[in-house]
């Protein structure tokens, strides 16, 4: 489903990833942990093409993009939306469209993109909000919102595209720790029901339970991986270890 | 009472104005050099020095008060006002001796027959006299005689210029089909052009005077006798000859009798406003017209401007902000006079209304390009970032999440534009369209009640810009529906 290969990228002259591999199959939900400044926004920011990798190549869905230059022809752009709508991502700042209604921000990109009529974007608006538990919200706007309620609305609104892959970038950091649960029902729900995804977190409890591989990254690097089992109780590395203690102190 | 007005708007001034030119040992009089020969103009093999036959007719007048002269520079239609703010003594600059000027001020004896002149291009049917010209677009200096004169005669279309050069270069560009102007003028500046010609005689013969502040009865008494005896002496006659402005009617200058001249009486335009705002709305109508199209104009073009800069790739992007500089950069003033009389040198021959929304909707485009851009910049780059990542295209994502949140942000700069328009659009005069200012201008060179029409021009100003200004809050109040 998701095949990273040697992918590099620097921002000025630092280099931030250097050359990360990375292939996960159908269903999969890989959580991704690692210390700050790490490279972990960036690797998802290079899945779904808001940053353009300096050299590599990413497969989703079978659609392959290189690294190396941002795309210049009309097919290259393209090619770059089309694997942008294989992978829906989630911010830490949930970045709803603050003009819009909740259903509207749901229903936009469907409409705009994929040319969904306006009554069947609004259908599909309203479902997704069903499954995300706010239905009663549909008119709300987001500033009206609480931010557990914004991150669900978010997720809906990743969701509507119907993508293959789900990127989730530190989903709950943003989150009083009571909001927290709730953001979080909702992306168990989804790797239950056999999403591909890769979650960005510190939630180690999530990571523990729903996590078929926890990846440890570190300077830019796949530093160790594995079932959550083997990584929190039998961790190979000792950075990985005191980066565990360091979580588990917080 | 008059002395009491002037007095505190000029600069103190001794009992009479001849004792203080005395003491100073200069006198100052009040003249316009634009397009000024061959009355007063820079030389031109040397600019910096001013020549002309009112020039030397001051150095002459001087020479008699044992004094020097120094020219103050002033725009002509505004001369009578600066005399009475009392910028300089007196005036010396094609003033007509006519009964409105003696009841405004001190007319003295005087010192030229003019006459008027229809001026055509060469190739045009000849327009003899006033009555031919019934229709067609005539081109007369703002306040002068032949603005009178033209008015009095009626169904001409009438075009009011700032300046002769400018009448007649729309004359060679065929703005217009006459030009009606001071004899000498046209001798000067038509005569040589080998594409205009004078058609048909001179006619309305009238009388040149120096004009003083009415209370400056001695130094009226001395320019008299000083006029009477350079007349006398021949010294104005050989003055004239220098600059071919001489002819036979000049003799019916030593005829001259002053004839007695009517009491002054003052005009209340706020007494009689039924008279008078009919005017001024007619003027601010086409005021309104003006800046609603030219920022209907600037609006859009600002809008390509920012979407060029924001969307478009390098030749585009640096075209967009070129342009944004140099407007910015450069005075609106001379962009109205390039298209205006530097288009039609290219061929591109627009009418005065055509070229003051042009010049004003291009300019302002700049501005409004300025503030598209501000608010697209204070919008959070996540939004960008989310659209994109939903698979929206960088044109869809401006169109449907940023351009909408911009919008709101951008209502209060781009009013205060709107309503900055309105006012400067008066600007626009200089190209000879008579919006709201300039008919104020008109109306209070004729009746001299500056402050009852100022008043009734400030109010109508108001009336137009604060409805804009309320319906921009409003606007602004109806699209926050995202507050937190
Ligand atoms: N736009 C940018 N320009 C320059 N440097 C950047 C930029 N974005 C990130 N970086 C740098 O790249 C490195 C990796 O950043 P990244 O955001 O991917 O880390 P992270 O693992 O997500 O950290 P965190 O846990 O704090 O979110 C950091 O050192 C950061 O300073
Ligand atoms: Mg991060």
């Amino acid at each position: 489903m998701i095949v990273v290969e040697s992918l590099v990228k620097s921002y000025n002259q630092t280099r931030v990833l250097h050359g990360v591999d990375h292939a996960q199959s159908r269903g999969e939900t890989v959580v991704l942990i690692g210390p700050s400044g790490c490279g972990k926004s960036t690797f998802l920011r290079c899945l779904n093409q808001l940053e353009v990798a300096d050299a590599g190549r990413i497969t989703i869905g079978g659609i392959t993009v290189e690294g190396g230059r941002p795309p210049g022809t009309k097919e290259e752009r393209e090619l770059q939306r089309r694997l942008r709508m294989c992978a829906g991502m989630v911010f830490q700042s949930f970045n709803l469209f603050p003009h819009l209604t909740v259903v509207q921000n749901i229903a936009l990109a469907p409409a705009q993109v994929k040319g969904v009529s306006p009554r069947d974007s609004e259908a599909l608006a309203r479902e997704l909000l069903a499954k995300v538990g706010l239905e009663d919200k549909a008119a709300a706007y987001p500033g009206q919102l609480s931010g557990g309620q914004q991150q669900r609305v978010a997720i809906a609104r990743a969701l509507a595209m119907k993508p293959e892959v789900m990127l989730f970038d530190e989903p709950t950091s943003a989150l009083d720790p009571e909001l927290r649960d709730e953001v979080l029902r909702v992306l168990r729900r989804l790797t239950e029901e056999g999403m591909t995804m890769i979650v960005v977190t510190h939630e180690m409890q999530f990571a523990r339970d729903m996590a078929d591989r926890v990846v440890f990254f570190d300077s830019g690097r796949v530093a160790e991986a594995g079932p959550p089992e083997q990584i929190f109780e039998h961790p190979q590395l000792e950075r990985t270890r005191e980066f565990l203690s360091k979580v588990a102190k917080r | 009472m008059l002395a009491g007005v002037t007095g505190v708007a000029g600069q103190t001034r001794a009992a009479d104005t001849l004792d203080a030119i005395q003491q100073r040992g200069e006198l100052r009089w009040g003249a316009d050099a634009e397009g000024g020969a061959p009355y007063v103009y820079p030389d031109p093999d040397k600019p910096e020095r001013m020549v002309g036959f009112e020039c030397e007719l001051a150095d002459a007048l001087a020479a008699k008060l044992g004094v020097k002269a120094r020219l103050v520079q002033n725009q002509w239609d505004q001369l009578v006002p600066a005399l009475q703010r009392g910028n300089f003594d007196f005036i010396l600059n094609g003033l007509e001796l006519t009964p409105e000027n003696r009841q405004r001020i001190g007319m003295s004896r005087p010192y030229f027959v003019y006459a008027q002149q229809i001026v055509t291009r060469r190739e045009a049917v000849s327009f003899a006299r006033l009555d031919d010209l019934k229709g067609k677009p005539v081109g007369v200096l703002a306040s002068s005689v032949a603005q009178r004169i033209t008015e009095k005669a009626g169904g001409l279309d009438l075009r009011i210029y700032p300046g002769n050069v400018e009448s007649l270069r729309d004359l060679k560009a065929r703005r217009l089909d006459a030009v009606v102007l001071d004899l000498p003028i046209a001798l000067h500046y038509a005569k040589p052009d080998p594409t205009l010609t004078l058609s048909g005689p001179p006619f309305a013969p009238g009388f040149y005077g120096i004009g003083v502040r009415p209370e400056d009865k001695a130094l009226l008494a001395a320019l008299d006798k000083a006029i009477e005896e350079l007349v006398q002496d021949r010294t104005v006659e050989r003055i004239c000859r220098k600059y071919g402005v001489w002819d036979a009617t000049q003799d019916r200058l030593r005829e001259y009798r002053p004839d007695a001249v009517a009491a002054s009486q003052r005009i209340s335009t706020l007494r009689e406003w039924p008279k008078y705002l009919p005017l001024l709305l007619r003027g601010a109508i086409t005021t309104v017209e003006l800046s609603v199209l030219a920022m209907a104009l600037a609006v859009v073009t600002g809008l390509v401007l920012v979407l060029m800069r924001v969307l478009g790739f390098g030749p585009l992007r640096w075209l967009a902000r070129g342009y944004v500089e140099v407007i910015r950069g450069t005075p609106l003033l001379i962009q109205l006079f390039l298209i205006y009389y530097g288009l039609p040198e290219v061929g591109i021959r627009l009418n005065a209304f055509a070229a003051a929304v042009l010049g004003l909707g291009l300019n302002y485009a700049a501005s409004e390009a300025e503030n598209y851009r501000a608010g697209i910049e204070s919008i959070p780059r996540g939004q960008m970032e989310a659209s994109l990542a939903l698979g929206l295209s960088r044109w869809q994502a401006l169109r449907h999440v940023v351009l909408p949140q911009a919008l709101r942000l951008v209502i209060p700069p781009v009013t205060n534009d709107f309503i900055a328009m309105f006012k400067d659009s008066s600007i626009v005069s200089v190209i000879t369209m008579v919006e709201l200012t300039k008919v104020y201008g008109m109306l209070a060179m004729s009746t001299y009640d500056y402050i009852g029409l100022g008043l009734m021009t400030a109010a109508i100003y108001f009336a137009l810009s604060y409805p804009a200004s309320l319906f921009a809050h409003w606007l602004e109040r109806r699209l926050r529906h995202d507050r937190r």
